[in-house]
């Protein structure tokens, strides 16, 4: 057998994956098969920075027997042991003879250490003195035993010659495998030089009309401008850089392959002006390029390539919900709901005199206030501005806007719920509260107050509470109104979609930010703002 | 149709009238050590099928035969129109059989939405997409089934070619990773292979048993059978719970190099919503397309189209229900489904509570006895209707006979009865034909044929916004583009001499001035000038005609011909249908059992239970009044007190209101021990329905949690 120097190693390995040099010398010098190598040993290092490649490609170019078992396709922790002793039969050729290893079952770790020890103790004669198991993102396992981690360890300790590598994608704390002096590999982030070196390994993406020597001229500057802009201050991955710089050089190299004349009577371009005429580029479209959408924009790049200003209409296909009327305004009932303090709910919900002017301007009053209250950092010098001082007291004492009320309103950790649902984040001043729980009947009241088509006569009118609770069931299935006991996420296994059945005092929940409802809500004739403290301004 | 209540009321037994059934339970299990007895199979008895569900109207003398006869009327009209329904609008059953038969006639939007889809699925892959599940998301809107439908017809393409196939799951399906698992592998199996296939492959392997959630076993599956598109569908993706949906995203994106899966997102809401929900890491590892679903409305317009303007169409719904239904499947969320159930219902009540419905059948039995049902028709509103304007034009002896003789007046409905229909069948031709005018790019409003319809059950379309709208645009038209227009008209117009006598003059002149077309009518706006004059230095602007040419003129005339024809036409048609004899038997327009039915008040009837007992229990005692007393049940009593009180409530003061009730009642000899339990019963009666509960704050206090009337 041909040993392989772990510089020999190091350079056919970084031929296809560049600046792993040292890391890909460690393990190939650690895993070389003349010298003994240790029981365990950590990698680790954030995603994407080339960690079970680099380890799978040191362990083939070594020719060391091995087993790669990825955690993330183990469901729960026997379904990992069984795939580790089943890879560790397939490694060693020895499929046929599972029925010998516990007939290819294996419950708990101490079995499988028994069987691997049984495996590998019998192979060992036939000439391989050496097995490296590889255990990809361990951190990771679902439904993993609290030891598993030490026991894992423990196994290259009880098997002599097995090692086990621990891929790890989050950076491990002291001692976590209750083992002293277990070897480290760490994978940083790619550096500023590192990441730009393993693009330009590459050759540029071919533009129609570019003359190659202009390409290559230009294009390092151009991915380094796009480091510098885009992928360095938010700690991309190399994927990500290598479709940005694919996704915009054509269009910055556009002024050269339309065939425009360079600014200032020059007779060519060169990367100072296409930057400087490009700027709009790297302010609007790339941010947009950093965030990755299941239906991305350059569906139609044949005929969006000219019109740039409707991208993101072209990105999002529906942006709104398409429900019907009756759900929509019980949607928006909710948000209100959610996003009114109840205290409040008199002054701007109050059937007796909501028309009224003076209704009206109380209304926009305390809207007002509600949001400079908001807006203010210092909560409390502006609660103790509050022009309701003693004098009025007696007579404001039930509209008043305490420290108190704003702090319940402001209680975020009682709901965080505009958070998942903002896709286009916390924008507007209606998102500032968050939304709150509520009960029912509340709702139903709301949604009475809001109605924007109500009832000639209110008080013959049929109820239609039970008509809401129909429409309600199929807005809960949708998770747009949840129970607040079982917000998003938090319901797993009891989640059966269908279930309605809440108490009478459960409190439910709205689970959409207030930007898609308000504009929902204009479709059919209800302005959000005007019911919601800090709307409307 | 108000005239048959009374007859509906008057049945003599007291069910109609009851207000309230006592529900007894059928004794439960004898004791507890005994077995229940055990059941054999016996052979059902045929005659089951044979009874008819319907019972006797007209005072509970109709005869049996006629009571049969309405029964078998329905089956029959009902079985006819729903295959109408399943042919026309296949695509909404999701029917598995009529998608085999009735492939051909699809030639409907959900076809290219298909190929669409099944273009996708078999064009990407992981590597297209740089490594990312391909995803295809279809927003579907409120019409969740049509989805269903275009699955099974994608799966049924897929594996006829053997690429593969299309497992669906829904939210149900997957209360947790292990599960959704075991029945993705279990669905995708057995889809090619049957439960025994699935069966063999978990057990005929070489090599260890695997777990049920294995993807191990996809994978052998997808290497065996050589599948290179495995679509696994989720009907209702925002029904799952997200970080189920994260865990088995990366999963999939996990075994992605071994098993070709690509997604299919059925959505409800937005994209960008469903977006927002996932983690951005869980987005990174999917990327694909969207496609959209056409709407719930578009079908149910099919639907209604199919049913009503059919050409052998014999029994109508009118213009109130009409409304209710699309207020429905346009305000609240409705499966096209939940639509045919409507008028399914529908139909039934007709048959059901109304004894003339058994005119509508196709042959009646010689023998019919039918002086009841005679005496029935001449108490119709539309009897006498018909009467009054028989005496008006002057034949009094006719109505003289129609009111004495069973015979003839039999006869002359039967007579009347195919005429209504057939004006009926006019009307929707016509509906039909307007709906065919709007099609024409000229007309920029749209109108689909259930708002027509809606209008023309109400007897307002002829003088309507839409058809004066046509009338413009059709004077406006130039002669090329009319004789286009004349094609479209159906044939009961273009076959009148009259129309004849237009189309030819037309031709005539077309002929004359060869040169000159295509004319134009002084309608067309290229006839009309703009004078601009300054006058006292404003600019005024005037509108003129231009001087016309001698064939436009002639043209106009013809042009104007063509108008007060089609006015006639739809005049003479358009008639409001409740002025028709006999409409109440081939027209079914009460909105009540429909509403009623399709939106229960369950809350509504519980309240008014216990706020006016005695709307429902017949009361004891001479005066009903809204007073509380003691006649009424302890429950509804303290619920009333319940009502008067604030959002929290002392107890002991509810109780000490409760007793006044009994003390001011009864006087001295009141049981306090018993009034004490009557209390405690109901307000643990009122704590069942989910009206008080404790208050965490004052221990002695319930918190209110019901409010009356919302």
């Amino acid at each position: 057998m041909v040993y392989m120097l772990p510089s020999e190693v190091s350079r056919s390995v970084n031929q296809q994956w560049p600046c792993r040099e040292l890391q890909t010398k460690q393990l190939a010098s650690l895993f070389s098969s003349g010298i003994s190598s240790p029981s365990t040993l950590v990698v680790h290092g954030i995603s994407a920075t080339c960690k079970s490649t680099i380890v799978r490609a040191v362990l083939s170019t070594l020719q060391t027997p091995h087993a790669i078992v990825r955690s993330t396709e183990c469901i729960t922790g026997r379904h990992l042991l069984t795939k580790v002793l089943w890879a560790t039969l397939e490694a060693l050729g020895r499929q046929d003879e599972w029925e010998k290893f516990g007939k290819g079952r294996c419950e708990h770790v101490s079995t499988l250490a028994v069987l691997l020890a049984d495996c590998l103790g019998s192979a060992t004669g036939k000439g391989s003195e050496k097995f490296v198991l590889v255990l990809d993102g361990i951190d990771k396992q679902r439904e993993a035993p609290q030891t598993l981690l030490s026991a894992v360890a423990r196994l290259g300790e009880v098997i002599p010659c097995l090692s086990v590598i621990l891929i790890l994608s989050s950076t491990p704390r002291p001692l976590f495998l209750q083992a002293a002096a277990v070897p480290h590999i760490s994978f940083p982030p790619y550096t500023r030089k590192e990441a730009t070196t393993i693009i330009l390994n590459s050759d540029p993406p071919h533009v129609d009309n570019l003359p190659s020597e202009i390409s290559s001229k230009l294009y390092p500057h151009f991915v380094w401008t796009v480091y510098d802009a885009l992928v360095g201050p938010t700690a991309s991955t190399i994927p990500v850089f290598r479709s940005i710089c694919e996704k915009l050089w054509p269009q910055f190299v556009s002024p050269i392959t339309n065939g425009e004349a360079p600014p200032g009577g020059n007779n060519e371009w060169d990367f100072a002006r296409l930057l400087v005429r490009n700027r709009a580029l790297f302010r609007h479209q790339s941010e947009a390029a950093l965030v990755h959408h299941i239906v991305s924009e350059d569906s139609t790049p044949s005929s969006g390539s000219v019109s740039k200003p409707s991208l993101t209409a072209a990105s999002a296909p529906s942006p709104l919900p398409s429900l019907p009327y009756f759900p929509t305004l019980i949607l928006t009932a909710a948000y209100l709901a959610s996003h009114t303090p109840q205290r409040l709910d008199t002054i701007f919900f109050s059937k007796f005199s909501s028309s009224s002017l003076s209704a009206r301007n109380k209304r926009a009053h305390h809207r007002r206030r509600l949001k400079v209250l908001s807006q203010a950092q210092a909560e409390d010098y502006a609660a103790s501005q509050d022009p309701s001082t003693p004098s009025k007291k007696g007579k404001r004492q039930k509209t008043r806007i305490t420290k108190t009320t704003l702090e319940s309103a402001f209680a975020t950790s009682s709901a965080t719920t505009s958070a998942p649902g903002g896709g286009a984040g916390i924008t507007g001043p209606s998102t500032i509260l968050t939304a709150r729980p509520f009960p029912l009947e509340r709702l139903l009241a709301i949604y009475h107050a809001i109605d924007p088509n109500p009832p000639a006569n209110p008080i013959r009118v049929a109820a239609v509470s039970d008509a809401i609770y129909a429409e309600l069931a199929t807005l809960r299935r949708l998770r747009l109104v949840v129970p607040a006991g079982s917000r998003a996420g938090l319901v797993s296994g009891a989640s059966s979609s269908g279930n309605t059945s809440a108490d009478a005092g459960e409190k439910w929940s709205v689970n959409v930010s207030g930007d898609w409802i308000g504009e929902m809500a204009k479709g059919i004739g209800v302005e959000v703002g005007e019911w919601l403290a800090g709307g409307l301004d | 149709m108000d005239a048959l209540e009374p007859e509906l009321d008057t049945t003599p037994d007291g069910l109609n009238n009851q207000g309230v059934y006592i529900y007894h339970p059928s004794k439960s299990s004898k004791a507890h050590g005994d077995r229940p007895s055990k059941r054999r199979k016996v052979e059902r008895v045929e005659s089951d099928q044979e009874s008819c569900p319907f019972v006797p109207l007209l005072n509970g003398h109709e005869d049996a035969t006629s009571v049969e006869l309405r029964y078998r009327n329905y089956e029959h009209l009902w079985s006819a129109q729903d295959a109408k329904i399943q042919v026309s609008v296949v695509l909404s059953m999701g029917n598995w059989l009529g998608l085999i038969m009735l492939q051909k006639i699809l030639g409907d939007v959900d076809s290219e939405v298909l190929d669409s889809v099944s273009k996708f699925v078999r064009e990407t892959s992981p590597e297209t997409y740089n490594g990312c599940v391909p995803a295809a998301l279809v927003t579907v809107g409120s019409n969740v089934s049509s989805l269903s439908r275009l699955l099974t017809r994608l799966n049924d393409r897929l594996t006829t070619t053997g690429e593969g196939g299309v497992v669906v799951l829904e939210s149900g399906d997957a209360p947790n990773l292990k599960t959704t698992l075991k029945n993705i592998i279990r669905a995708a199996i057995t889809n090619t292979e049957g439960n025994d296939g699935y069966q063999r492959s978990l057990n005929d392997r070489d090599g260890p048993r695997l777990l049920g959630y294995d993807l191990d076993l996809l994978s052998d599956y997808v290497e065996k059978k050589g599948v290179s598109d495995l679509v696994l569908a989720l009907r209702d993706s925002e029904a799952f719970d997200p970080s189920l949906l994260t865990d088995l995203i990366s999963l999939l994106s996990s075994w992605l190099d071994r098993i070709p899966f690509t997604l299919l997102l059925g959505i409800s809401t937005s994209v960008e919503l469903f977006e927002g929900r996932l983690p951005r890491s869980t987005i990174s590892l999917i990327k694909g397309k969207y496609f959209e679903l056409h709407e719930a409305s578009n079908c149910v317009d099919h639907m209604y189209e199919a049913l009503q303007a059919g050409g052998d169409a014999k029994f109508w719904i009118g213009r109130n229900i009409t409304g209710t239904l699309f207020e429905r499947s346009s305000d609240f969320f409705q499966s096209p489904e939940g639509f045919v159930r409507m008028i399914k219902y529908a139909y039934m009540s007709h048959f059901f509570a109304n004894p003339l419905s058994l005119l509508l059948a196709d042959e009646l039995p010689a023998d019919l006895p039918h002086d009841k049902l005679c005496e029935a028709i001449r108490n119709l509103p539309s009897f006498r209707k018909f009467c009054e304007d028989l005496l008006d034009s002057g034949s009094p002896k006719q109505v003289h006979q129609l009111l004495e003789d069973d015979e003839f007046l039999f006869h002359e409905s039967l007579q009347h009865l195919r005429m209504g229909q057939q004006r009926m069948r006019d009307i929707f031709q016509s509906v039909k034909a307007i709906h065919r005018c709007l099609q024409s790019p000229n007309i920029s409003k749209k109108s689909s044929v259930s708002d027509l319809s809606v209008l023309a059950l109400a007897g307002e379309l002829s003088n309507s916004s839409i058809v004066e709208d046509i009338f413009s645009t059709v004077k406006a038209l130039d002669s090329d583009n009319l004789q286009d227009f004349f094609a479209i008209l159906p044939q009961s117009v273009t076959g009148d001499s009259k129309f004849q006598e237009v189309q030819d003059d037309l031709s005539g002149l077309l002929q004359t001035y060869q040169d000159a077309v295509p004319l134009r009518s002084e309608y067309d706006h290229r006839h009309s000038v703009v004078k601009t004059t300054v006058v006292q230095q404003r600019v005024k602007l005037s509108k003129g005609k231009a001087k016309l040419p001698k064939q436009d003129i002639e043209y106009t005339k013809i042009v104007d011909r063509v108008q007060s024809l089609l006015e006639s036409y739809l005049a003479e048609i358009l008639v409001k249908p409740q002025d028709l004899f006999l409409h109440e038997v081939f027209l079914f327009d009460m909105r009540n059992p429909l509403k009623e039915t399709f939106g229960p008040r369950p809350r509504f009837a519980v309240e008014r239970a216990l706020s006016n007992p005695f709307d429902y229990l017949i009361s004891t005692s001479e005066d009903t009044g809204t007073r509380i007393s003691t006649k009424q049940p302890a429950t509804a009593i303290l619920y009333q007190l319940y009502l008067e009180s604030g959002a929290l409530v002392n107890v002991h003061d509810l109780w000490s209101a409760f007793y006044a009730v009994f003390e001011s009642h009864g006087g001295n000899n009141c049981d306090e021990q018993m009034v004490m339990a009557l209390f405690y019963r109901a307000l643990s009666e009122l704590k069942a329905f989910g009206m008080v509960k404790g208050s965490r704050r004052n221990i002695d206090h319930v918190a209110k949690s019901a409010w009356i009337g919302l």
